[in-house]
């Protein structure tokens, strides 16, 4: 009995609280930002409540800075700073950029009963947050969570909205909270606005929607807007595939240069090749991590940039220490080679897990992060975008490099032919070294560039390799055009194929037709012309 | 030596059964070797692949060795259970026979191995062009196999056998059988190479060694001969395989990969190319190394390794059956010269 009374009592407390806050109906948003601001502990809790029951979007700036701890007093003014930001901002009644005095600032640490109040709020607060991603998001989560009730607020904020991208995500809830409720007029509506537009974020919704409606008319209408999505979608995919397919082929590229110049020029399989492209790798994670140890950290940004050439570089005096050491003597011995450079391969790659440890990572640089929107649903990446450009860039300087100056005239007499070079006094020794050198410096940018997409591993290099000596083998050896067009081949159909088909099955087929393809070419797509002796 | 101290020392108590065990091993290596000889250090193609027939015999076996070695009463593989397979597929159901398996298990490989170099050697690709090929077919494979579609057990490989032949293989005196018959099986691919490079068929091929285009001149049919050796020393390869299987339990995908193939060229660099005991001496040192350094210096192994591969292209191009006949045409140099 007892028991009984004081849950009654506790239920008439809360009915008395709870009418307590209904009670102060109308207190100025002045006053509610004044009270917040000084800490006015009597009035608080009724104001937090206030603000809560009053749900105004004006205030949601303000809620926000509440929630995530990030509210400071200036002369008066409710402040914010968001993370990752150097400005400050005025958060009512109008969120602006605004200029102050360090000293005059001061932090407002609210209790924290108060500021989990707001928390039923912490969703909408994000649909006003000055990140035009994070708008998007919260936008977007709507489409799951908003109810018909949501619509108003979510059409007064749009109104205001200027990003294209969180229209869109805007659109996309109210559409989908329409398609959801069972009004028929707003789902009519809805479906006329997304039969003019097409967009591939709907699928889900319009799906739910046909299997959930009665209405036989709007589920012809949406199944038909359905199937454009999905066209939509696959040319969609076939341009993104395309596309890593041409990042992807690049990186080959990048690669399979140097080991087409060094093969074509002394017989020599450099299976350590793949090692210069790890090499190429730590170099820039060491340029990363003497910029975090020893300069301005303003100065970060520009490690990636610095580290390239160094790694090229590097990476060049590497594989000239390796010709010097090994391979010297191993010159139009090509299985020997293939041994000898392999076991130099074995000992690279335990020497960078002996001084790096296994798995270590670089940052890409800010401006590399992000893609270029094509459309809804089409992003091209800005690092796979700049290792494509890095490529062409490459491919120009080999290709100036070899026909134009005078040392690619002379590499070009070696490989032609090395004897008859060496009596009209080429120093055939020294274009060996340059050659090296010039071939494992590009195995050290394709490295370099690796690392935007990729974590830095010792073995890294084995998983190029193998794949890089088939771009060589297709494409001829030692030719510059072979190698650029069987490398774009080689990664495209790669991609293609690992999107048809699970990536193994995809790579095995790729196997399989390039070994079909040697079968009808086997010097490769640009064979030497003329006869040559075998033996 | 082998065939007389260990088993002396093993039935004196000297020698633990689990050396022999280690040494049976050995010889099984030492048979793949005498196959990449034949094809490399005979004929001068360097195949990527050996591992990988390797691999192929000891599957073979390993297949048997899972199906005997159901529970009573279990009808699929555990694997095969948790991949919602219900029924055994076609190419397992012949090696629930030991002697068909026995005989598959060769066979396959070799058949692979027919078709692969008849479709490669057809088009006279060979040398360089050839490695990097056979090294993607290996890599094709090394990934088919480790799939769970292909039902071989995946990245985990065929594993936990307890019986062989119906012998409890965790028995001493079953060891030292299998040590024995890996002793003898060596001897008897030996003595079977040995008769094959000093055949006709075997001085042809040394030919197309070292002119190809020559033997084609003279009106040799140099890819039969090429796709010949090629299918044997793949068969020789899985015999093997076969052997090793029940010795180390375990088989998996990456015994096949790659660096498993020339690994196994390094043992025949080594040893002495061209040369049956080099093929041999090579695989049992290099394993033998492998054990040492692996215990003692674990991370010290690839340097080793990899200095092996560079001092042996670089200094030893006959390998150590090369070096120590040099060393005995020196002391019998001298001998004449103080004689």
């Amino acid at each position: 009995m007892k028991k009984k009374i004081s849950i009654f009592v506790a239920f008439l407390m809360m009915l008395v609280g709870w009418s307590q806050e209904q009670e102060a109906i109308n207190i100025p948003l002045d006053t509610c930002v004044h009270v917040l601001l000084h800490k006015d502990a009597s009035r608080l809790k009724e104001v937090a409540g206030y603000l809560v029951a009053k749900d105004d979007v004006t205030t949601y700036p303000l809620l926000s800075a509440v929630v995530d701890k990030r509210l400071f007093s200036y002369k008066g003014t409710a402040v914010t700073k968001f993370a990752g930001d150097t400005l400050y901002y005025s958060v009512y009644p109008k969120i602006q950029v605004i200029s102050i005095q360090k000293e005059k600032l001061s932090e407002v640490k609210l209790p924290r009963s108060i500021r989990t109040k707001f928390n039923v709020l912490a969703k909408k607060v994000n649909l006003v947050h000055p990140n035009k991603n994070v708008r998007e998001m919260s936008f977007r989560s709507f489409k799951t969570t908003g109810v018909l009730s949501d619509v108003n607020f979510l059409t007064s904020l749009k109104i205001n909205e200027k990003e294209e991208q969180v229209l869109l995500a805007a659109n996309e809830a109210i559409y989908s909270i329409w398609l959801k409720s069972n009004n028929v007029a707003l789902q009519n509506k809805a479906l006329d606005d997304l039969e003019t537009e097409v967009n591939v974020h709907m699928l889900e919704s319009l799906t739910d929607y046909v299997s959930n409606t009665t209405n036989s008319q709007g589920k012809e209408r949406a199944a038909i807007i359905i199937e454009d999505i999905e066209s939509r979608e696959k040319i969609i995919n076939v341009i993104q595939n395309l596309f890593s397919g041409i990042s992807l082929g690049s990186i080959l590229l990048l690669v399979a240069l140097g080991l087409s110049i060094i093969y074509g020029l002394g017989g020599v399989i450099n299976m350590s090749h793949g090692e210069f492209v790890m090499i190429g790798a730590y170099t820039a994670f060491s340029v990363q991590q003497f910029f975090i140890g020893f300069l301005p950290e303003s100065w970060f940004d520009w490690f990636f940039w610095v580290s390239l050439p160094i790694s090229f570089v590097v990476s060049g005096l590497f594989g000239l220490l390796v010709e010097k050491l090994v391979i010297r003597f191993l010159y139009s011995r090509p299985l020997e080679s293939l041994l000898g450079t392999w076991g130099v391969s074995l000992i690279l790659i335990q020497l960078a897990r002996t001084i790096f440890g296994d798995v270590t990572a670089v940052k890409s640089p800010e401006i590399l992060s992000g893609g270029i929107n094509v459309t809804e649903g089409l992003m091209l990446p800005y690092n796979r975008l700049f290792i494509i450009g890095l490529t062409i860039v490459m491919v120009l300087l080999t290709y100036f490099v070899f026909f134009k100056s005078k040392l690619g005239l002379k590499i070009r007499a070696v490989t032609q032919n090395r004897d008859m070079s060496a009596s009209l006094g080429v120093s055939v020794k020294r274009i060996d070294s340059l050659t090296f050198f010039l071939g494992s410096g590009l195995a050290g940018v394709a490295g370099c560039a690796m690392t935007l997409i990729g974590n830095v591993v010792p073995n890294m290099g084995q998983t190029y390799i193998v794949d890089s000596f088939l771009v060589v083998v297709v494409g001829g050896v030692g030719k510059l055009i072979g190698t650029i067009i069987s490398a774009m081949g080689i990664g495209v159909l790669s991609k293609v194929f690992e999107f048809f088909y699970e990536a193994v099955y995809g790579k095995v087929i790729l196997l399989l037709i390039i070994f079909f393809f040697l079968q009808y070419k086997p010097k490769g797509l640009f064979p030497d012309k003329g006869r040559h002796s075998d033996d | 030596m082998f065939a007389l101290v260990f088993p002396i020392g093993y039935f004196t108590g000297l020698i633990p059964i689990n050396t022999l065990t280690l040494w049976g091993r050995y010889f099984c290596l030492a048979i793949a070797a005498l196959g990449v000889d034949l094809i490399w250090g005979y004929t001068g193609i360097l195949s990527m692949t050996q591992a990988l027939f390797f691999c192929m015999g000891a599957y073979g076996m390993g297949m048997y060795m899972t199906l005997s070695n159901l529970p009573e009463g279990q009808l699929l593989p555990s694997f095969m259970v948790w991949n919602q397979v219900e029924e055994l597929p076609f190419f397992w159901v012949p090696f629930d026979n030991f002697s068909y398996a026995l005989v598959l298990s060769v066979l396959v490989p070799g058949v692979f191995a027919g078709i692969m170099g008849y479709f490669i050697f057809r088009k006279r690709i060979k040398g360089v062009y050839f490695a990097i090929i056979t090294q993607a077919i290996a890599l094709a494979m090394f990934l088919l196999f480790s799939r769970n579609e292909t039902m071989l057990g995946g990245t985990n490989g065929l594993t936990d056998f307890k019986y062989f032949l119906g012998f409890d293989l965790r028995d001493n005196s079953v060891k030292f059988g299998l040590y024995a018959w890996s002793l003898i099986a060596l001897g008897l691919v030996y003595w079977y190479c040995h008769n094959l490079v000093n055949s006709k068929f075997g001085k042809s091929l040394v030919a197309i060694r070292d002119s190809e285009s020559r033997m084609r001149f003279t009106k040799y049919k140099v890819t039969h001969y090429n796709v010949a050796i090629f299918v044997i020393g793949a068969m020789v390869a899985a015999v093997g395989g076969m052997l090793y299987m029940p010795q180390t339990g375990i088989i998996t995908p990456g015994r096949m990969d790659v660096q498993a193939s020339i690994e196994m060229i390094i043992w025949v660099a080594l040893g002495g190319r061209g040369k049956l005991k080099g093929a041999v001496i090579g695989a049992l040192v290099l394993n033998l190394m492998y054990s040492v350094f692996t215990t003692v210096l674990p991370s010290s192994w690839l340097y080793i390794l990899g200095g092996l591969f560079v001092i042996t292209v670089l200094y030893l191009p006959k390998g150590i059956v090369g070096m120590v006949d040099q060393m005995k045409e020196k002391l019998n140099g001298m001998f004449v010269k103080t004689a």
